[in-house]
């Protein structure tokens, strides 16, 4: 019955090769864990700043859940997407990080990579846009054998969590 | 020196102080536990012993190595320091022993720090040892007392460091020894550890090894330490690099000193142990220490080196006389260096600069030698080419190109993001008709004859005969098996019921054969019969139309073998019949047997009886005949007949019969019928001229198909001529790319005829299913039909039109047109295999899937295997057969699931040891309130949706708060009728709750569609001019205005958004004005009662009071004094404000009220606002004051009675105030048709230009102003939010865009003007306006009631519409939008807002012939809306659908108060006059300048058909149920009244409600006119001893609170006079269709007698 309270903002990127980014976030839990009220996903606006390197995004997070075990402790899953000057949307990176386990106020910067495509697929996306996307998103936080993807590291997602943990002492769990 | 051996007598005098103590402490902690303790002391002081005999042991070798001056010096100065040193340690010791005292002692464990090695040898060893010692130091002693001047000038002489080590020894040896010593101590230990690894080996010899002496000069004992205390001696050695021996010699000597002096400590160690001391000696007690800032930096500096920052000069960065040299410059590679910067840079260099060989570190061009920046500008990594061609699936990438996010699951729900296309293949392949109107004769029955052959060979293929036959022989065979297995055995009692158990379904099994045995007989039958009618008719006419050819083929069968089966069954079957009749038989007898032994036993008793009275008749004769009676029997039981037996005979006969009509005969061949297209079809040239034109026309027709996708078009096939064989062949595949979820696939079939063109049917097309690919879907045949009726002139048939075969055109037949479309739906598949088609398990209720597909159970989610289970468990139940080819599908699907016996697959569970380390059980959190509670509001369950603070413990939260949501869940299906009287209203009101939900949850997107406006909200910037929004320049202006100027004007106020309110912040401010015509008190006609009253009666408090009593007393008063003193009450949300009394007829209060308002749930939201309920009443009062009957008058003060009389009210819903933000203007007073005591005087007091208007309309009228302050800003209905979020439609395209400009274009010139050309249906899909509008027929029953007077049955048709009940959209569909509901849905719900009266009526009007249109406008109080405008006698009348009133063009209080656009069946006008005001503007759609058409030359009406049902049915009420709720109302009226009458009692006066209740239906038929007066008069001879006051109220029905509430408002039960009574009447008139209209009559009488 123990409850975890998941507050707080996906602040914004930095680093990736162009700045009007947006962000399709997900969270991803065990089957122990409930919902008890939030939204588990969303997406993002799109910030193209005009000063400064950093898109910021400020979007909200706020979920409550409860569990009945440890096992599945609640990730976080971003896909950062790219809208150019025609308003098309790209593929910038994905991210997972896992969200803290104890309580209070955390500032977390989640990296993000990339699939890196053949020499042909970086040709084309250096002309036309578009790029290599994973064909089952789940990888991203279930990374089996991800080690033989040929990926790029991309810029890093900021992300401001603040957790509250409940009657998890109840259950013998020292947060 | 004397300092020195004082140290020396301190460090002595301490040591003992220790050992004493440890000593204490030991026999402390032997006195608890006694000789073990003894044992580990004993252990420690040996081991402690040991340790310092290696010491001791190595100080003697180093002393035979050395020379003995060494000492000398080690007496010297160097002894303090180490000295100290050696305190330390030993401190460290005691505590260790002292923890050991303390620790140890429970558990007596040996401590680990001292191991105890104590040998006999090593006794001898120390003993020796000790022995050198003392040798040693005497000769250190004699030779320091004898050369110790000299041995101290020697030192000096040669170092003079030694004088600094002295001095600071003696100045700050405290300090000191707290920094230094822990390093050192440590040192020590690690010291002795190192020397320990030789020490066994050398414990012997007592001589070094080879090694022992190496690492004794090699050694580097950790010089850092000291190097940091002397930076001075640093430099010196930097200089004089030959002093280094030496300073290691030092060092050595002082270790040696060390050793030694702890040598000295444990010389007296044996005895001091013995010595008791206190424990003060042991502990010290120190201050706190603390070291001033200023002296710690001071030291610090002494301590630390901090470089400068500042540039080095390259001259001390290169050798002496050397210029800097720039390689690069003279041509020479230098790689980049990295990016440090200059300060760093700098320090680092002086920090160089300090270091020996600084000069090493710079190269020639004066800077720190780096390496080039070892980053490389691309990142490389080693490619995995060995792995290239296994890469896991999963790992995959897809290139997708850059996209617009146009469509991504917007439409397709769940599809989530860049799914990627999705494709249906419509492959239509062609058309088969099986009718058609230019079949021929012939052709008609071909078909059949195909149809039947088709029929027979599913039959074949099927064989349902042969397998029913083959069951029941293995049945058959089966049990005859068990009975010869258990012959003469006695069966068991699971044998018995097995056999019972077959020999049913054998029973069944027959019937069953039976029957298909009959059916395939009959099916041959008329196939024979129609080939033979075939070919008669070609016969007849002489030529062939169609190719068919019957072949019946016989197959011979064996005669003997044939019969001898055929006699086998029939002995089977007759044998099992006669078992079964056997049976039933015996049944039947045992039945018997039993009726008849109670038939017996009755007559027995009967006889008995019969011969007892007999007996007591002759015995006593005046027997009673209560006893007799009691002695009867029951009736007689009828006497069983007796079952008749079996006749074996009948039963065979029957059985042959049976034979004979369903089997062939035996021996008789069997048919084979074939069918073949192979008859020569006879030239057209040779046929008779109607066939011949047939023909031609057959060959003219071409037909092609329309693939409609969504109700869309989506293309067409090529239209194929049509064969002679009606059969068209299309072949064609459709590929369609789709991004809206697919809703219906339909193919249209058009048939071309020349030029025109006509659509024949359409057939709709089932969507597939996900797992439906191409080329694995089988092609099917849909059919289709069309009631069209088509004739001809030559020979085809036609359609839908009676012919016959006979010549004598006896027998006719009616065929419509109809056949079959093979096509086939299914999804594409891409090119790398991929199915093109949507995820399977599409989520229902989530609308955004961002990144959905990641939830790995979903994933799996297969959809039906939790059925499967229960599948397995019906087939297992039902006992299906698994030989039936019907059950084929069910049998392989669950032999395919299930390999075993409930071996259904379940998931495979990712978390398998998820239950072990649960926290509780999942049915705890299912339990749990509180979590419910915060599911329930997260997901905005109607409930909860605005809960505020759910509790953060448990036990707050109560049952109760579900209580209301449970019921409702389990009400849903459950129609209550006693909150509704009528089950038909209950069931609507079920309906619409239903029907809101839908809706609501498909406007979700919309209302996630979030304008800019909903998220940025900005204050205007002021400025200077500009047209209107110059803020700045109008309040400029504004500074020149009158303070107070003589025409107040109403201001604009700022606007608050509906987010950040709480309750009370929002009031409602209500302006009651003026009001006009109000009735006036009528004289009671009967004598008044006591015209001697006035004057005492009243009291002071209502001075005005005496002339109005006197006005009601006095009859003859003059007319114009004051005749009534009315008074405002305003109920909003349980709120009662009302302003003072005025007088007369034509009161002005203007007087400001305000009412709080107070949301729904604390939530202030648009959506919530825009839903509340809330109705604000608005009532007129009549203050009557009269006194107190005499009697209960005393002579202490004078009492007086107000009353209050009800005039009328004006209801406005809080959703319009909302709405509309400010409502201001003149509203009709919704009076009684009738009111008792009153009348309606015209004012005779001219009020100017006034007079004249108010004698166009009837009523009393109040002026009033209503607004919410702060104002809020209204909530957009969703329907202008939608303005870009397209609904679906069924429109055309082309219309969509048109509405779409002429909308947005009317808003542009007139945005305050509503504009209407599309709306919303109850579907949610959008459909043009027009399409309402269609003539519909009105009740018969109203035109019947008044058959001649055209404008009383207009009247009579509006007053009806006007009685279905009134429900504003914006309520009951709250943040929807506005739905449009067609007349009939209309008629079955009856509920809906102004729209759909209006839509109604006009169709009415419509149909009754006059000319009618819809406006489209804004009218007080309900904002937009609809009213209906019809033309009549040369001029134009405007009728209000919701209230049933009708208004001239010119009439000032029509509610309507502006015109946007008209409507009728053909077209929409807008206004494009100046004015909109109806009574300003003219009416003629014909002017182009004042009205724009929507359908004009340029963009002609398409042809919409309307929506509306060709006639509306109407059912006649039934009267009974109306007589019911009527008693019902009335009942709980009754009931209510005297519930608010807590403290009264509440007399009903009989008379009076019979003589009301006469009255009722009498208003009804008039419609509430011009009763009043003759009404008025009858009650008034009938009670003329009464004061009566009272009035009916008529409103239409739809649920019993509403009427409730209106008797609560009108506030009759308020009067609280002693003797008053009541009466009450109720009356519910029915109207076609369950439209019922209420009449109650209210009055309270008080008996002035």
């Amino acid at each position: 019955m123990a409850e975890l309270h998941i507050i707080g903002q996906i602040l914004g990127a930095r680093g990736f090769p162009q700045n009007s980014v947006f962000c399709k976030w997900g969270i991803h839990a065990g089957g122990a864990w409930r919902l008890l009220s939030g939204s588990r996903e969303g997406q993002t606006q799109i910030d193209a700043p005009q000063a400064g390197e950093m898109a910021y995004w400020s979007h909200p997070i706020d979920l409550h859940y409860t569990t009945k075990g440890l096992q599945g402790w609640p990730k976080l899953h971003l896909q950062v997407l790219h809208q150019d000057s025609f308003g098309r949307c790209q593929l910038y990176g994905y991210g997972y990080c896992h969200i803290p386990s104890s309580a209070g106020h955390h500032r977390l910067q989640c990296v993000t990579w990339c699939p890196e495509g053949s020499w042909q697929e970086q040709l084309t996306q250096s002309f036309v846009g578009g790029g290599p996307q994973l064909r089952s998103p789940d990888l991203i936080y279930s990374g089996a054998d991800r080690y033989r993807l040929q990926t790029v590291a991309m810029g890093m997602v900021e992300l401001e969590l603040t957790v509250i943990l409940r009657h998890f002492d109840r259950h013998g769990v020292e947060c | 020196m004397a300092s020195t051996s004082d140290i020396r007598d301190k460090l002595r005098r301490k040591h003992r102080a220790l050992r004493a103590s440890l000593e204490r402490r030991r026999d402390d902690t032997q006195e608890v536990t006694g000789g073990e303790e003894e044992e580990v002391a004993e252990t420690l002081r040996r081991s402690l012993r040991t340790q310092r005999q290696r010491r001791r042991k190595k100080l003697l070798e180093k002393m035979n190595a050395d020379e003995s001056w060494v000492e000398e010096e080690v007496a010297g100065a160097v002894v303090e320091e180490d000295g100290t040193v050696q305190v330390f340690h030993r401190d460290e010791r005691s505590d260790d022993a002292a923890e050991l005292g303390a620790v140890a002692s429970p558990s007596g464990r040996p401590p680990r720090e001292l191991p105890p090695l104590p040998t006999p040898k090593e006794n001898t060893m120390e003993r020796r040892m000790r022995e050198k010692l003392k040798a040693a130091r005497s000769k250190a002693e004699s030779l320091l007392l004898q050369e110790e001047p000299a041995s101290r000038l020697q030192a000096l002489r040669e170092r003079d460091t030694r004088t600094r080590f002295d001095r600071e020894a003696g100045v700050e040896p405290r300090p000191r020894r707290d920094d230094a010593s822990p390093p050192l101590a440590g040192r020590a230990t690690l010291r002795d550890a190192v020397r320990r690894v030789g020490m066994d080996a050398q414990t012997e010899t007592g001589l070094p090894t080879a090694e022992e002496s190496y690492n004794f000069f090699t050694f580097n004992f950790d010089p850092e330490p000291e190097e940091k205390h002397h930076p001075r001696q640093h430099k010196k050695r930097e200089q004089d690099k030959g002093e280094e021996p030496g300073e290691d010699e030092e060092e050595r000597q002082q270790d040696e000193e060390e050793e030694e002096e702890e040598e000295r400590g444990d010389e007296g160690g044996e005895d001091l142990f013995l010595i008791e001391q206190s424990d003060k000696d042991f502990v010290e007690v120190k201050r706190a220490e603390y070291v001033g800032y200023y002296e710690r930096v001071q030291r610090e500096r002494e301590l630390f080196f901090v470089p400068s920052t500042r540039t080095v000069p390259a001259s001390r960065k290169l050798p002496e006389n050397m210029q800097p040299r720039f390689l690069e410059d003279e041509g020479l590679y230098v790689g980049e260096r990295p990016v440090v910067s200059r300060t760093n840079e700098n320090i680092m260099e002086n920090r160089i600069l300090r270091q020996d060989q600084d000069k090493k570190w710079f190269g020639d061009d004066g800077r720190v030698i780096v390496l080039p920046d070892p980053i490389k500008e691309s990142p490389t990594r080693p490619p995995l080419f060995h792995m290239e061609g296994e890469l896991d699936p999963a790992l995959q990438t897809v290139y997708r190109k850059a996209v617009r996010a146009k469509n991504t699951s917007r439409y397709i729900t769940g599809a989530g993001d860049a799914q990627g296309d999705f494709q249906l293949d419509v492959d239509v392949s062609g058309l088969i008709f099986s009718h058609h109107p230019l079949f021929s004769r012939e052709h008609v029955l071909g078909a059949r004859l195909a149809q039947l052959y088709d029929q027979y060979l599913s039959k074949q293929q099927k064989n349902l005969t042969g397998l029913l036959t083959d069951k029941l022989n293995g049945l058959r065979n089966t049990i005859r098996n068990m009975l010869e297995l258990h012959a003469g055995q006695g069966l068991s009692q699971a044998t018995q019921h097995r056999i019972a158990e077959y020999t049913q379904e054998i029973r069944y099994t027959r019937q069953m054969r039976d029957a298909s045995q009959e059916k395939d007989r009959i099916l041959m039958k008329s196939i024979v019969k129609v080939w033979k009618e075939l070919k008669a008719l070609r016969e007849f006419q002489r030529f062939t139309n169609t190719p068919y050819k019957l072949y019946l083929r016989r197959e011979e069968v064996d005669r003997d073998f044939d019969e001898q089966q055929h006699k086998a069954e029939i002995q089977a079957e007759v044998a099992e019949l006669q078992a079964e009749a056997e049976e039933h038989y015996e049944k039947m007898m045992s039945d018997y047997r039993r009726m008849h032994e109670e038939w017996k036993r009755w007559r027995r008793k009967q006889k008995a009886l019969k011969t007892k009275k007999k007996k007591r008749r002759q015995t006593s004769l005046e027997e009673d005949e209560e006893e007799e009676s009691e002695e009867e029997l029951g009736e007689e039981p009828p006497r069983p007949e007796q079952p008749q037996e079996p006749d074996p005979e009948a039963v065979e006969q029957q059985v042959r019969e049976k034979a004979a009509r369903i089997r062939r005969k035996p021996g008789e061949a069997v048919l084979v019928p074939e069918l073949t297209a192979s008859c020569s079809v006879t030239p057209s040239d040779q046929c008779p001229r109607a066939e011949f034109a047939r023909r031609q026309d057959v060959s003219k027709r071409s037909l092609f198909i329309k693939v409609l996708y969504n109700g869309k078009v989506v293309s067409r096939t090529d239209s194929r001529s049509l064969s002679a064989d009606f059969r068209v062949h299309f072949g064609q595949i459709f590929n369609l790319k789709i991004v809206n979820w697919p809703e219906s696939i339909e193919l249209q079939v058009f048939e071309t005829v020349g030029t025109s063109t006509t659509q024949m049917a359409d057939v709709f097309i089932p969507i597939p299913e996900a797992s439906i690919l191409t080329g694995r879907a089988p092609s099917e045949e849909v059919e289709f039909s069309s009631d069209q009726r088509v004739m001809f002139n030559h020979e085809g048939v036609g359609s839908g039109v009676p012919f016959s075969f006979e010549s004598d055109g006896s027998n006719r037949l009616t065929l419509l047109t109809s056949g079959k479309v093979s096509c086939c739906v299914s999804w594409a598949v891409g090119e790398d295999n991929v199915p093109l088609a949507p995820p399977i398990a599409h989520p229902t209720g989530a609308i955004h899937s961002g990144i959905r597909q990641m939830d790995a159970i979903a994933c799996i989610g297969a959809s039906g295997v939790n059925d499967m289970k229960k599948l397995r468990k019906w087939a297992a139940d039902s006992r299906l057969d698994p030989n039936d080819p019907n059950n084929a599908s069910v049998m392989q699907l669950l032999s395919m699931v299930s390999g075993g016996e409930e071996n259904v697959p379940d998931y495979f569970r990712l978390e398998q040891l998820q239950e072990e380390f649960n926290f509780v059980p999942d049915e705890e959190l299912d339990k749990s309130r509180r979590f419910r509670l915060l599911r329930l509001r997260s997901q905005e369950v109607g409930e909860f949706r605005n809960y505020k603070n759910v509790p953060a413990l448990e036990r707050e939260v109560s049952d109760k708060v579900f209580q209301e949501y449970e019921k409702r869940l389990r009400e849903r299906e459950i129609v209550d009728t006693k909150d509704h009287l009528d089950a038909h209203r209950a069931l609507v009101a079920k309906y619409l709750q239903k029907v809101r939900e839908s809706v609501i949850n498909r406007f979700l997107i919309a209302k996630h569609h979030f304008l800019l406006s909903d998220l940025v909200v900005e204050e205007e910037v002021p400025t200077i001019g500009g047209p209107g929004t110059g803020v700045l320049g109008l309040n400029l202006f504004k500074l020149a205005e009158p303070k107070r100027p003589l025409k107040p004007r109403r201001k604009e106020r700022k606007k608050v958004s509906a987010q950040n309110l709480s309750d009370g912040d929002i009031k409602l401010l209500l302006n009651v004005i003026r009001a006009y015509d109000l009735p006036v008190r009528k004289p009671q006609s009967s004598k008044p009662p006591a015209t001697s009253k006035p004057g005492r009666s009243f009291t002071e408090p209502f001075p005005a009071a005496q002339s109005s009593h006197s006005t009601i007393q006095g009859s003859d008063w003059p007319m114009n004094q004051v005749l009534i003193r009315p008074f405002v009450e305003v109920t909003f949300q349980r709120t009662v404000l009302q302003t003072s009394t005025a007088e007369g007829p034509n009161p002005c209060w203007n007087e400001e009220l305000l009412l709080s308002f107070t949301a729904p749930n604390g939530d202030y939201s648009t959506s919530s606002l825009q839903s509340v309920k809330d109705e604000v009443f608005i009532n007129v009062f009549d203050e009557v004051v009269h006194d107190v009957s005499k009697g209960e008058r005393d002579w202490n003060g004078f009492h007086a009675c107000v009353e209050k009389h009800w005039l009328g009210s004006v209801k406005i819903p809080f959703s319009t105030i909302y709405l509309q933000s400010r409502i201001d203007g003149t509203f009709k007073v919704e009076m009684p048709p009738v009111l008792l005591g009153y009348s309606k005087e015209r004012g005779l007091v001219s009020e100017g230009g006034y007079d004249a208007i108010r004698s166009l309309s009837e009523g009393a009228f109040i002026t009033l102003f209503i607004t919410i302050e702060p104002q809020l800003v209204p909530g957009e209905t969703i329907r202008e939010k939608m303005k870009d979020v397209k609904f679906e439609s069924q429109e055309d395209e082309r219309l969509l865009l048109a509405s779409q400009f002429f909308e947005r274009d009317a808003a542009q010139h007139f945005p305050a003007r509503p504009c209407l050309t599309t709306v919303i249906d109850i579907n949610g899909k959008s459909v043009f306006v027009t399409r309402y509008i269609r003539p519909l027929n009105p009740p018969q029953e109203l035109l019947d009631l008044a058959p001649n007077a055209s404008q009383e049955a207009t009247e009579l048709v509006a007053r009806y519409v006007a009685l279905i009940p009134s429900l504003p959209d914006t309520v009951s569909f709250a943040g929807v939008c506005d739905l449009w509901s067609t007349c009939d849905q209309f008629l079955t719900l009856l509920a809906g807002d102004e729209e759909e009266h209006a839509v109604l009526l006009c169709n009415y009007f419509l149909a009754m012939g006059k000319k009618a249109w819809l406006i489209i406008g804004t009218a007080i109080p309900e904002g937009h809306s609809a009213y209906v405008l019809t033309y009549e006698q040369n001029r134009y009348v405007i009728w209000n659908p919701s209230s049933g009133q009708y208004y001239g063009q010119y009439d000032t209080f029509c509610p309507l108060q502006a015109v946007g656009c008209l409507i009728n069946a053909d077209n929409v006008w807008f206004n494009l006059q100046m004015y909109d005001a109806p009574a300003r503007m003219s009416f003629d759609v014909s002017k182009s300048k004042f009205w724009k058409p929507f359908f004009s030359r340029a963009f002609s009406h398409p042809g919409l058909s309307s929506v509306q049902p060709e006639e509306l049915v109407y059912q006649r009420t039934d009267k009974a149920a109306a007589a019911e709720l009527q008693d019902r109302i009335e009942k709980i009226l009754r009931e209510k009244i005297m519930e608010w009458r807590p403290r009264h009692p509440t007399r009903w006066n009989r008379y009076c409600t019979s003589t009301l209740r006469h009255f009722l239906p009498k208003l009804e038929r008039s419609g509430g006119h011009d009763v009043a007066e003759e009404h008025r008069l009858e009650l008034q001879s009938l009670l003329g001893d009464y004061r009566i006051s009272g009035f009916p109220l008529h409103m239409p029905f739809s649920e019993i609170r509403p009427i409730i509430e209106a008797v609560y408002s009108t506030g009759v039960h308020n009067v609280e006079a002693s003797n008053v009574e009541f009466a009450l009447a109720a009356y519910v008139h029915p109207y076609p269709n369950n439209v019922l209209s209420v009449w109650i009559y209210l009055a309270s009488l008080i008996r002035t007698r």
